[in-house]
């Protein structure tokens, strides 16, 4: 799962430009690597991906700080 | 500069194109430059800082791309050579406004777009170190973002030439990455999908929104910027709200988004009193980090979409938005926005997250500069920003001028910070809460010690002028003392009869002198007068007088016996029994005072009964004391009493002029029959005063009133369209003044009043303007905050007019009459009707809130007629509509394509923001396609020529109309060596100039010429009037039919048609049959043939008069062909004009008056026009246009020729056609929809419901349903039932709706094609006017969504959705069947 959504980041949304490897534990909207317009679209990607939905109510940093909480939210999810 | 090596075309991106296109369209306005100043208060290095912007222009590629066109498609390439030296001007002798105004001057300045598209220069302002750089760069290049970045590299290049570094200074990302990413995305396997979500998306948008009811009609560009600073507490206000928990989103900027476009979108609410809204928002697309250091144009505008209601507070809407941005964010996909996306929204919220830093520690301060143009699809751009990053939030809103006029643009801001206050104060208040604005002034009170009752005025006038004439009724007239001492006699004769004062009395009386004698009687007795009209069924008169507990009613003869209340006392008038005994005797008045009730007046009411409505002598003082000094002239009135006394409208007759010394003359209704009394007081021309309806006005449109006396008119009772206005205007002399008067019974016969002016009152209705004396109006929302000008509303009324309520009805009365929230104690009538003020201070009557209607003047209520049908036993529920055929858009509101001249009044034309319509955007996605149908004249002539041995004489028969195109054909078809035999139909109308012509041709080419006739040409035209509204249907049918028996009895194998290429797709190209990209022309033949076949099948007079029996042989399909002579030749216009100078001989006819040879053709364009509302040649022409064959002006022209209606009616008298008495168009008819066991006869129901209600109150239509549709609330949903057509309404079937996917789809498509709104899926294909070229159309549709090829012809063997949808599925069936 982290692999994925390291790779979608790095390859669709930045364009490969990342100076170092984006890590599981990097803070997508603190660091400044996604910015909110950013962060919709792995959204839109999680949910055609991973053929679910993401209700307003779950997006909260505290589920997409970084992509391990990302991929802890999906996997908590599938319960 | 010079392009020094090979040139690398690029595309442009999705946002270039739509700016390319946008600035191709407004070629001489700077609407797209995004000016900057950036004011520089420091020592600066001036030769450094021009250093640094030449390394700017070399390392920046935008900063040197230019643009231009390969192959029509444009493309931009970047200069490599590129030296600019930034100039450094002198402005420390000018002073500072001089210095703002030159900047905006060169801020407006045009970009010549194959040259670099930026413009700067540095000024010196001061003689201290002060200077302003000035950057104008177009927008097609750069955006808010990369105007940050440029500034910093400025900034950054202007350090290091500093530091002798510049060595150091890091690439700066090449724009051109960003176009091969933007092109990337679209391939995109989400593309598809992102696609689908927008289209989605827009489905539920309505109206565009039309802030303070005003459009950019003119698709102006000009507007102008107005600056809001929101200060640093209230900034510091919205950030604090911005970090609540329930409020905030990912980032603060994200969060501060929300904020401002949910006020924005409370904001327009407000203004434009629509709920579908949408607001566009730049997405950034700099997704990348060296996306976000490139320069260049990123943005791609997407909507936000939201629809607010009534109930809503400020938080319901933010929680909304935050779902609708979330989405936002996820679908505004780089390159994915199209045309259809941007138009669908006019109001742009620009929220930038972007700043300026100081320059190199130098206090700066940035200017953006506004061009004073803007991209006129957007009317309000609302930028929000921090640019100098100083804690205070700026809105700007750049506002189309043509939308906002001066005052409404100081409005804006004022309005929208109110409504962002309201956020600020109280997140959970209803968004109507904050009042935007404060309450018009109440119109001065009267001095109610001036009161007089009616009673005093008419005895003064008895007193000072008894011997002048008060009534007139046919040769008798009566003084005003005969008629004081008339009315004496009645009053004691009343009074011995028991009347008391405060009593109730109805008049159920015909127009005449008694009538006039009671009300004055009763008054004088200080009673209440309840006028009944003779032509109430004795029902309702028995409901009333029952309700009203009325003392006694006042009567005659005739109507006596319908008077079934044995409790009442009720006294005959016919008699003259009163005048017998008292001959000498005087009644003295009893005085009243303004409480006291003059008159009760019943009204339609929600239940199946009418209400009293009670009015006192105080408020008729205030209307009567009004009316006489407002419509006060230098002669004393003469009015006719002609309305009906039931109607609150005829109380203004009954007693202006007796009150004021003036004259009444009275015409008596009908007993039978309709009443033409109106006819009457016109041919008398006696009066010079009328109260009337519009609906009276209609009757008299027309007719010569040059003569007439009238010269003051007071039109009442219903909406008062400015077009009749004008018509009546122009009858009368110009001695005429014509008032438009509103006012419901319960605010006393009128109480807002305009006089027309015919060059002021231009808009649709002429407006109801302005209240009168006593009275104030208000429009109210629904939380009755005072709505802004140009927004609609509530109409509620105020004042001492006000009825005193509805008799024994106070709950209605409480709910009807409220309190007044802003003046204590007092009531206000809320009307239920809705209203707006316009930019003249006039209020604008815009039609009903509720069930309540107005049909020719009389207003009645729905369910009024619901209740008493109900009645009927066989009936278990009922829901009653008025249909109104669609209204013609009036001629000064029509706008026509800006590329083909397709007018707007045209049936479903949609326009695209640039005007273009519909129809020319289709064509364009086929036209290519469309080329395929095209061949040669050398194909032509093999064609032509085959059949050679089989024919004995010709080769083909030309058919020849004298016009240019067909004698074209004629000598082309010689001049290839053909043996032609011409045909020419005289239908009995071809003009002598154009006979001459036609006898001249075939002289000089030496062919063989028939005139074909038939004696039934007269009954064709008439059968094509009444069919298809028009003449050219039946004659072409006839050609087509007489020229194929020729053709068959001679041997000729092909008949030569002279169709223009337009004519080919308006009437059998449909763009159905290019759908399929690899078209096979057999296909389209064979459909079209398939067609023609059907064509002879059709109902009408050609089959019913001709013999057509050659038709029912699939072999004369064979033996005579038609061809279409210009598929095979598109020769223009010049050359065939020349072409038939030269060689032929052909002269234009000049005596039909018009661009054909035909005379009666115009007859057909005057009832298309009159039952449709626009012209028949208007589509065809366009067509002629988009094929190259005429330009727009040309058929502008012909379509706005005047017609001659002279002529017409002559023509019409000859061949016999009936004209209808009022065009399609403009009726009215009430429909009432029933379930129960079984349809009833409709006779019956009609006799059932006159006996219950007035004859306007019966339903022309009765239609029996199977279930009565119901809204998504389970209301019963009207505006299905609204929708069906007359032919629908007509059929015997029960209305049913589509069921299952099957049938749902095919409704679909008959809806599309045949343009209903709603379809029963037993409606006949044939009797909606489903014709060959609808059944190509049908069918291609439902081959191409079912992946079927399912024949033509099958829809007239099913002709019904219900038949259609059994014969899909069982072929699917069998087809699922076989492959199993």
């Amino acid at each position: 799962m982290n692999e994925l959504l390291i790779k979608y980041i790095q390859e669709q949304l930045l364009n490969n430009e990342m100076e170092e490897e984006l890590e599981a534990q990097d803070d997508l909207l603190g660091d400044g690597i996604l910015d909110s317009l950013g962060m919709m679209k792995l959204i839109l990607y999680i949910e055609l991906e991973f053929d679910t939905k993401v209700p307003p109510q779950d997006m909260v940093i505290e589920n997409f700080m970084t992509v391990q909480h990302i991929s802890d939210y999906l996997a908590q999810k599938k319960k | 500069m010079t392009d020094s090596t090979e040139t690398t075309y690029m595309p442009l991106t999705g946002s270039q194109l739509s700016l390319w296109t946008g600035q191709k369209l407004n070629p001489n306005v700077p609407l797209y430059n995004m000016a900057h100043s950036f004011e520089i208060n420091g020592a600066l290095d001036v030769e450094n800082f021009a250093l640094a912007f030449s390394e700017l222009v070399k390392r920046v590629d935008v900063l040197r791309t230019v643009f231009t066109e390969v192959d029509s498609i444009p493309k931009q390439f970047t200069l490599t050579d590129a030296d600019f030296s930034l100039k450094t001007l002198d402005f420390s002798a000018k002073d500072e406004l001089d210095t703002q105004n030159w900047l905006k001057q060169r801020s407006k300045e045009i970009f010549d777009l194959s040259k670099p598209l930026f413009d700067s220069v540095l000024l010196k302002v001061d003689e201290e170190e002060r200077y302003i750089w000035f950057l104008n760069i177009h927008h097609l290049i750069t955006d808010a973002t990369s105007s940050t970045l440029l500034y910093a590299y400025q900034m950054q290049l202007y350090q290091h030439i500093g530091n002798g570094t510049l060595n150091d200074f890091p690439t700066i990302p090449s724009y051109s990455d960003y176009i091969k990413f933007e092109a990337e995305q679209k391939e995109n396997k989400l593309s598809a999908v992102i696609g689908d979500h927008w289209k989605k998306k827009l489905a539920s948008l309505t109206k565009i929104p039309e802030p303070y009811g005003n459009k950019n009609f003119d698709a102006n560009s000009k507007s102008e910027r107005i600056r809001l600073n929101l200060g640093a507490e209230r900034t510091k206000k919205l950030k604090t709200l911005a970090q609540q928990a329930d409020v905030r989103s990912w980032t603060l900027d994200l969060t501060l988004f929300n904020l401002f476009i949910t006020s924005l979108f409370i904001y327009l609410h407000r203004v434009t009193g629509q709920n579908n809204l949408a607001i566009g928002a730049p997405s950034h697309n700099r997704t990348t980090k060296n996306f976000k250091k490139t320069p260049g144009l990123f943005i791609e505008v997407f909507p936000i979409l939201d629809e607010l209601a009534s109930n809503d507070t400020y938080r319901t809407v933010l929680e909304r938005i935050k779902n609708e941005t979330g989405e936002y964010l996820r679908y505004a996909q780089p390159g994915m926005s199209t045309p259809e996306i941007s138009r669908s929204f006019n109001v742009v919220l620009n929220y930038i997250n972007a700043s300026y830093t100081d320059f190199e520690g130098i206090h700066m301060e940035s200017q953006w500069l506004h061009p004073d143009h803007c991209d006129p699809a957007h009317i309000i751009r609302c930028h929000v920003y921090d640019m100098d990053a100083s804690g205070e939030v700026t809105v700007y809103f750049d506002l189309n001028t043509s939308v906002f006029d001066e005052r409404l643009r100081n409005k804006v801001p004022e309005h929208f910070l109110k409504v962002l206050d309201g956020l600020i104060v109280d997140i959970d208040q209803s968004i109507h809460q904050p009042r935007l604005m404060e309450v018009l002034p109440i119109s001065k009170e009267i001095e109610t010690s001036d009161f007089h009752s009616v009673i005093e005025w008419f005895e003064a006038q008895v007193e000072n002028n008894p011997s002048e004439i008060a009534i007139r009724l046919k040769n008798h007239t009566y003084t005003f003392d005969d008629l004081n001492t008339k009315v004496d006699q009645l009053a004691i004769h009343l009074s011995e009869n028991g009347l008391k004062s405060n009593a109730k009395i109805a008049l159920y009386l015909d127009r005449s002198l008694e009538y006039i004698l009671s009300v004055l009687a009763v008054l004088k007795s200080g009673a209440t007068f309840i006028p009944i009209s003779s032509d109430i069924p004795p029902q309702r008169v028995s409901y009333i007088l029952e309700d009203s507990r009325s003392l006694m009613v006042l009567t005659n003869d005739r109507l006596q016996h319908n008077i079934s209340n044995d409790s009442i006392s009720c006294i005959n008038l016919s008699n003259n029994s009163y005048t017998a005994d008292n001959q000498n005797t005087e009644f003295s008045s009893v005085s009243t005072t303004e409480q006291d009730l003059a008159y009760m007046i019943y009204t339609s009411g929600s239940t199946g009964n009418p209400k009293g409505v009670l009015i006192s002598h105080g408020a008729l003082f205030n209307y009567l004391n009004w009316a006489k000094s407002f419509y006060a002239r230098d002669e004393k009135f003469v009015f006719p009493l002609f309305t009906s006394i039931g109607f609150d409208l005829t109380i203004t007759s009954t007693f202006l002029p007796l009150i004021t010394g003036g004259e009444l003359i009275i015409y008596k209704e009908a007993e039978q029959g309709p009443d033409i009394s109106l006819m009457e007081v016109l041919a008398q021309n006696k009066v010079n005063a009328i109260k009337l309806t519009p609906s009276h006005l209609a009757l008299i449109k027309g007719a010569d009133m040059q003569h007439s006396k009238i010269e003051t008119m007071i039109v009442g009772g219903e909406d008062f369209k400015s077009n009749l206005a004008k018509g009546v205007q122009e009858a009368f002399n110009d001695k005429l003044s014509i008032y438009n008067e509103y006012g419901p019974t319960e605010a006393t016969v009128g109480c807002i009043v305009s006089k027309f002016n015919k060059d002021r009152h231009t808009t649709s209705s002429v407006p109801i303007g302005f209240p009168i004396a006593g009275m104030t109006a208000l429009i109210l929302d629904s939380k009755l905050n005072p709505v802004p000008e140009g927004v609609h509303g509530d109409l509620y009324l105020t004042g001492i007019g006000l009825a005193n309520g509805y008799e024994n009805l106070s709950e209605l009365t409480r709910t009807k009459f409220v309190d007044n929230p802003f003046v204590s104690g007092a009531k206000m009538y809320k009307t239920g009707d809705l209203a707006r003020i316009n930019s003249d201070g006039e209020f604008e009557y815009l039609g009903r809130v509720d069930e309540q209607i107005k049909l020719r003047g009389f207003r009645l209520e729905l369910t009024d007629i619901e209740a008493n049908l109900l009645k009927h036993e066989g009936i278990d529920n009922t829901a009653v509509v008025l249909l109104e055929s669609k209204k013609a858009i009036p001629e000064n509101e029509v706008v026509n394509c800006s590329e083909c001249g397709l007018p707007s009044n045209y049936p479903n034309t949609d326009f695209d923001e640039n005007g273009i319509c519909h129809v020319c955007i289709a064509f364009k996605g086929y036209k290519e396609q469309a080329q395929k149908y095209f061949k040669t004249e050398e194909e032509l002539r093999k064609i032509l020529i085959s059949q050679r041995g089989k024919s004995p004489n010709y080769d083909c028969i030309s058919l020849l109309s004298g016009g240019k195109d067909s004698t074209y054909i004629l000598a082309q078809l010689i001049n290839m060596g053909l043996r032609v035999l011409a045909f020419t139909l005289d239908n009995g109308y071809i003009s002598d100039q154009a006979k001459a012509n036609i006898d001249r041709i075939v002289t000089k080419l030496n062919v063989d010429h028939i005139y074909g006739t038939t004696e039934y040409m007269n009954k064709i035209f008439v059968d094509s009037l009444h069919r298809h509204q028009n003449v050219c249907n039946g004659c072409f049918k006839t050609i087509y039919t007489l020229s194929t028996q020729i053709a068959l009895e001679k041997q000729i194998p092909f008949v030569v048609t002279g169709l223009s290429r337009g004519q080919f797709f308006e009437t059998r190209l449909t763009e159905e049959l290019f759908w399929d990209e690899n078209i096979d022309v057999k296909t389209i033949d064979d459909t079209i043939l398939e067609a023609r076949k059907l064509y002879h099948q059709e109902e009408d007079a050609v089959k019913e008069l001709l013999d057509v029996s050659i038709f029912d042989y699939e072999d004369t399909f064979n033996k005579v062909q038609f061809i279409d002579f210009y598929r095979y030749s598109d020769v223009s216009l010049e050359q065939m004009l020349k072409f038939l100078k030269e060689k032929v001989d052909w002269v234009r006819p000049t005596d039909t008056g018009r661009s054909t040879n035909c005379l009666i053709n115009q007859l057909g364009i005057y009832v298309h026009k009159k039952e449709k509302g626009y012209s028949n040649y208007s589509f065809p022409y366009s067509w002629d246009v988009r094929m190259g064959h005429k330009t727009r002006n040309e058929t502008l022209e012909e379509i706005n020729e005047v017609i001659d209606e002279k002529e017409v009616k002559r023509i019409m008298l000859e061949i016999g056609y009936q004209e209808s008495s009022e065009g399609e168009l403009e009726q009215q008819k009430l429909v009432g929809y029933y379930t129960g066991k079984k349809k009833i006869p409709s006779t019956e129901l009609a006799k059932h419901m006159k006996q219950e209600l007035p004859e306007y109150m019966v339903p022309s239509y009765f239609k029996f349903i199977e279930e009565l549709p119901l809204t998504k609330n389970g209301k019963v949903d009207k505006s299905t039932l609204k929708s069906l057509n007359t032919s629908q309404l007509d059929m015997e079937a029960p209305y049913v709706g589509p069921n299952g996917d099957i049938e749902e789809l095919v409704a679909e498509i008959w809806k599309e094609v045949l343009r209903l709104k709603q379809v029963s899926v037993h409606d006949n294909f044939i009797v909606l006017g489903g014709h060959s070229l609808a059944a190509i159309r049908v069918t291609a549709r439902i081959n191409e969504e079912i992946e079927m090829k399912f024949p033509l012809n099958k829809i007239f063997e099913f002709p019904t959705i219900s038949e259609y949808g059994a014969y899909i599925e069982e072929t699917l069936e069998k087809l699922l069947n076989e492959q199993n």
